[in-house]
C-alpha cells in the first residue's frame, strides 16, 4: 500500500472536500460517456494536471492498484481471443483496452484524493452533504470503520502466522478459511461490545464538533469543473 | 469572538450497539480483503470479502447489514482502504470491477431477508440449513450478476467474457466460502456475539 493521507501544501491539499469529491463524480461521469480515444486523451491531460498539482508520483499511485491490473490486462485479452479461426482479434480487444486504460485514469484521479484529504475531513464532508441521520450515521460509521481496520488487520495477520508456524498451511482451504473467519469475527465481535460500552460511557452524540469545512474561492474552478463535465455529458 | 451553544442529540443505546457492530464488520471485510487464498479453479487468488457479506446479512439482519455494507463501500469511497488490494477512493467504485463491490448492500440485504424471513432481526438466527443455503444463493447470484453486468457495461466486455472470467471461475471458492459461513452460524462457534 502506497498512497495514503500525506499531509502537505500543495494546492490541492487545501481544497474543500466536497469539491474535490464534486471534480471526481464530473470526471468519473464523463469518463465514462467518452471512452473514445478522443476523450481518453483528454482525460490523460486532466489526470496529468491534477497529479503535478497535489506532486503525487503516477507510479507510486499506481502501485497501489498492483492487484486490479491483473484485471485490466486479462479483460482485452480474454475478449481478443477468437476461437474459429484461433487467433488473436485486435479489433475485439480495442474496446475493452479503452474501458481498462479508463479505470486506470480515474484511480489515479482518486489516489490524488485519498493521499490529499485526511479522513476526518471526508467524514465531515459526508456528514454535511448528506442530509439528516442517515448522513451522520455514515459519517460516524466511516470513522469507527478508519479506526478499526489497521487493529483487525493486525488480528488476522496474528491468526495466520500463528496457523502457519503450527502447519495450518498444510490443511484444507475450507478449514484454513474457516480458521480465519472464525477467529476474526471472534475478535471483531469481542472489540464491538468493549468499544459499545465505551462509547455509550461517552454519550456519543448525533451532532459531534467536526472540522469547519467552508468553500473558498480556490474551490470555484474545482467546482466549475465538475459542473462543466457533467454539462459536456448531458448535452 | 462569537460563542456557539448547541444542544447535544445523543444516540440512543440500541442504535450504538447496532452501527458498533455494523463498523466493525464493515472493517472486518476490509480486513478479510487483504487476506489470500489460492483459487481451486483458476491461477489466480481468492480473497475473503465475500464471507464478511455473507457474515453481516446473517449476524446483523436485513438492515444492519445493509447499513453494514453501505458502510463499507462509503469508507473505501474516502480513502479507508478497504478494497480488494487495499485499494480505496472513488475509482474502484467507478472502475471495470466496480459492479462485484455495489452489489455488496443488495447482496447483505437479501441475504438477512431470506435468513430472517423479513426484516426484523431475532438475537438468535435459528433458520433451518435450507433456508440458509437460499439466502447465501440469493446472496451470491446478486454479487456475480451485477458484477458481470459491471465488467459489461463498465469493461466493455462481451457477456460470454464477463460469465466465463469473471464469474464462473470464483464460483467455487464462493461455494466454499458458503459452507464456511452456515458452519459458523449453525455450530455457533462464535464466542463473543
Amino acid at each position: 500500500m502506497s498512497v495514503r493521507y500525506e499531509p502537505g501544501a500543495t494546492l490541492v491539499h487545501r481544497l474543500d472536500p466536497r469539491a474535490k469529491l464534486a471534480a471526481q463524480v464530473g470526471i468519473a461521469v464523463a469518463a465514462l460517456a467518452h471512452t473514445t480515444p478522443r476523450g481518453l486523451v483528454a482525460l490523460t491531460l486532466l489526470a496529468g494536471v491534477i497529479l503535478a498539482l497535489a506532486r503525487t508520483s503516477p507510479t507510486a499511485a499506481l502501485a497501489e492498484f498492483a492487484l486490479v491490473l491483473p484485471f485490466l490486462v486479462g479483460g482485452p485479452l480474454i475478449e481478443g481471443v477468437t476461437i474459429s479461426p484461433v487467433g488473436f482479434s485486435i479489433e475485439q480487444a480495442i474496446p475493452p483496452a479503452l474501458a481498462a486504460y479508463r479505470t486506470v485514469l480515474l484511480l489515479l484521479v482518486a489516489a490524488v484524493y485519498v493521499r490529499t484529504t485526511p479522513i476526518r475531513e471526508s467524514r465531515a464532508a459526508i456528514q454535511r452533504t448528506v442530509p439528516g441521520k442517515p448522513g451522520q450515521l455514515l459519517g460516524v460509521g466511516v470513522g469507527f470503520v478508519f479506526r478499526f481496520l489497521p487493529l483487525l488487520r493486525r488480528d488476522i495477520a496474528r491468526l495466520r502466522d500463528g496457523s502457519a508456524a503450527r502447519l495450518g498451511t498444510e490443511r484444507s482451504i475450507r478449514e484454513r478459511m474457516r480458521l480465519v473467519a472464525v477467529g476474526g469475527l471472534n475478535r471483531a465481535f469481542q472489540r464491538a461490545e468493549r468499544f459499545e460500552l465505551a462509547v455509550q460511557a461517552r454519550c456519543l452524540a448525533w451532532n459531534p464538533t467536526l472540522p469547519r469545512l467552508r468553500f473558498a474561492r480556490r474551490d470555484a474552478p474545482v467546482l466549475a469543473l465538475a459542473a462543466g463535465l457533467l454539462a459536456v455529458t448531458v448535452i | 469572538m462569537s460563542t456557539e451553544t448547541q444542544q447535544v442529540e445523543l444516540i440512543g443505546d440500541e442504535v450504538v450497539g447496532n452501527l458498533v457492530r455494523a463498523a466493525l464488520l464493515a472493517a472486518l471485510t476490509g480486513a478479510f480483503a487483504y487476506v489470500t487464498f489460492p483459487n481451486p479453479a483458476s491461477p489466480t487468488s481468492v480473497t475473503l470479502q465475500v464471507l464478511g457479506v455473507f457474515m453481516s446479512g446473517l449476524l446483523l439482519g436485513p438492515v444492519w447489514g445493509g447499513v453494514s455494507m453501505t458502510l463499507y463501500l462509503a469508507a473505501g469511497a474516502v480513502g479507508v482502504p478497504v478494497f480488494e488490494g487495499a485499494a480505496a477512493g472513488f475509482g474502484p467504485l467507478v472502475g471495470t470491477t466496480a459492479g462485484f463491490l455495489w452489489s455488496y448492500p443488495l447482496a447483505a440485504i437479501a441475504i438477512g431477508a431470506i435468513a430472517y424471513g423479513g426484516i426484523e432481526t431475532d438475537a438468535d438466527l435459528d433458520a433451518p440449513l435450507w433456508q440458509l443455503i437460499a439466502a447465501l444463493v440469493a446472496g451470491t447470484v446478486i454479487i456475480y450478476a451485477l458484477g458481470a453486468a459491471g465488467l459489461v457495461v463498465l469493461g466493455n466486455l462481451s457477456v460470454e467474457a464477463a460469465v466465463v472470467g469473471g464469474t464462473l471461475t470464483f464460483l467455487p471458492a464462493e461455494a466454499v466460502k458458503a459452507t464456511v459461513a452456515v458452519g459458523i452460524v449453525r455450530a455457533d462457534e462464535l464466542s463473543a456475539t
